[in-house]
């Protein structure tokens, strides 16, 4: 079977144009994935069992384990669902306020202040098809896509012809690459590569918003006045100009707010916008559908009506300080991406993990559900790095339970 | 046993910057427990001043320690024309992770980037770094 226009969820570009060739539940061939797609869309070869304390279970007493350690738990906590559908997202939000529990996902520790400064309204964002369209001037600040978003360029960002770029990055765009070392992008736009030393982006970010505003602008390290004044210059000439926010520059700034006064000079004479470079394919997802439930993208506490949030509530805190008693991990895997020493906490309370692979946390789980692929084999809805909506049509009849249905079950089991 | 176990080795102090990288995170998406994962993961790039310095060649296991742990990699060399004396390059793996301090100084945020630790040549055996189940020898 040929299938045309499928979404492939390796990462929050969510690449709706993907062609698949199936034999019948067998992918033979993937079409326009990037290496990561198309790895993603095969999926990993060794699925999740479902298993209590190590050994194998059926699926129901699996769910009615795991509904007995939440319910029985005086502080659960909910964390992950950045790759997780918002059908199961919205399920796992009515979970954490049933229970009372903290709630928490991926973007605590890497793009929630950007994602939060916009849907704060706090900063100008647009859309990749805009970007597409519209944009002259691109900079990727601490972002690398051609490693982490290999399709962005290609599609959106660099080389694309869009109605009022017509010439692509030959004649009418500008990408200019600002990073702390000399990534795969900063190689592609070779001729502005700005090197700059671990966590120095906030002293550039003050002497851009300085030389924006009519002053000589310094900084500590080895780029002189002139060679800032000229790229302030470069940038605030654009038309329709957009900053791809990678983690580089996230995990420098302690606060977002340097980067809006940036952008605020910046669009004095010119018409910027910022971006969040999401990893996980429904991170920002999961960050809205919380914010239009609570006004907070991520970390909270619910309690009865009442919700609690802050870094206290963030799941680096709650799980290091053994402020909980109880963890369900929802399609992320901290034994694999948390620092050791806090990952190691969970040993000591009883986790569950919902995943469609053997993660590096199962080893350590209590109780662990196999789950459906949202994409190849599970239906929903996701929302792109740039806040579109986008609907996922799988195409393998699988057998196993969504993210959504497992959690359903959960929830009517409490 | 040589002598070499006996002369204590020139150990220097680095700034670890993480990122991401295509292959590696394919060979995840394919399988985090395969050899090529791992492989792909536990390796440490360094600028040739550095390699220098502690006295090892492209390729050579290194020691990377901290307060949090340790871990055994393979140093490469950087293929950056210029320098990068003190900064090495990590890729964002469990091998990395082992040496991200778990203070946030209360933000919740961990320094996942930009990791000090002090790196020698080194002829220890490897450190176990995946985690082993918890249920094994339960019967
Ligand atoms: S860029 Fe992202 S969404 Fe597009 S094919 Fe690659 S992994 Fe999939």
């Amino acid at each position: 079977m040929e299938i045309k226009d499928f979404v492939c969820t390796g990462c929050a570009l969510l690449c709706d144009d993907i062609g698949i060739k199936t034999e019948g539940n067998t992918i033979e061939k993937t079409y326009n994935t990037c290496r990561k797609g198309a790895a993603r869309i095969r999926g990993d070869e060794e699925r999740m069992t479902c298993t209590i304390k190590g050994r194998e279970e059926n699926i129901d007493k699996a769910i009615t384990e795991a509904a007995r350690i939440l319910s029985e738990a005086n502080k659960p906590m909910i964390y992950g669902l950045g790759n997780s559908s918002l059908e199961a997202q919205k399920k796992a939000i009515e979970l954490a306020s049933k229970l009372s529990a903290y709630l928490d996902d991926t973007s605590s520790f890497c793009q929630g202040p950007v994602v939060e400064a916009i849907l704060e309204g706090k900063v100008p964002t647009c859309t990749l098809d805009e970007v597409r369209h519209l944009a002259d001037m691109i900079l990727f600040w601490g972002s690398d896509p051609a490693s982490s978003h290999p399709r962005h360029l290609s599609r959106f960002s660099y080389f694309p012809r869009g109605e009022k770029r017509q010439r692509g990055w030959e004649e009418n765009r500008t990408a200019i690459v600002i990073d702390v070392r000399k990534s795969d992008t900063s190689e592609i736009c070779n001729k502005n590569f700005y090197r700059i030393p671990p966590g120095s982006d906030g002293e550039l970010i003050d002497a851009l918003t300085a030389a924006l505003n009519g002053k000589i602008p310094k900084v500590s390290f080895g780029m002189s006045s002139k060679e800032i004044l000229e790229l302030a210059n470069l940038l605030k000439k654009a038309e329709f100009g957009t900053i791809f926010a990678g983690l580089g520059l996230v995990y420098s700034l302690p606060e977002i707010e340097p980067m809006i006064k940036l952008i605020e000079a910046l669009n004095k004479s010119s018409n910027f916008h910022l971006m969040p470079m999401v990893g996980q394919y429904n991170m920002r997802g999961f960050n809205h559908l919380l914010f239009e439930k609570t006004g907070y993208i991520n970390r909270v506490k619910f309690d009865g009506n009442k919700v609690d949030h802050g870094p206290h509530c963030s799941v680096m805190e709650v799980l290091n300080s053994g402020e909980t008693d109880a963890m369900l991990i929802i399609g992320s895997d901290p034994l694999g991406c948390f620092p050791k020493s806090i990952a190691e906490k969970l040993k000591n309370i009883p986790t569950i993990v919902i995943d469609p692979a053997r993660t590096f946390t199962s080893m350590i789980a209590d109780v662990s559900i196999p789950s459906a692929y949202t994409g190849t084999e599970a239906a929903g809805n996701a929302v792109r790095m740039d806040g579109e909506k986008v609907e996922i049509t799988p195409f393998i009849d699988s057998k196993k339970l969504s993210d959504e249905e497992i959690l359903k079950r959960i929830l009517e089991a409490i | 046993m040589g002598f070499g176990q006996f002369i204590s080795k020139p150990e220097l102090d680095i700034l670890i910057v993480t990122h991401r990288d295509i292959f590696q995170n394919s060979a995840y998406e394919h399988s985090r427990f395969s050899a090529e994962y791992a492989d792909q993961s536990a390796i440490i790039i360094l600028t040739a001043s550095d390699m220098k310095k502690i006295g090892i060649k492209d390729n050579d296991r290194v020691l990377l320690k901290n307060k949090w742990g340790k871990v055994i990699v393979r140093a490469v060399e950087s293929k950056e024309e210029e320098e990068h004396a003190g900064i090495a390059y990590m890729l964002n793996s469990p091998w990395s992770n082992v040496l991200v301090s778990p203070e946030t100084n209360g933000t919740g945020v961990p320094s996942f980037k930009r990791i000090k630790a002090t790196i020698s040549s080194t002829e220890e055996k490897d450190v176990e770094v995946l985690p082993v189940s918890k249920w094994e020898n339960q019967d």
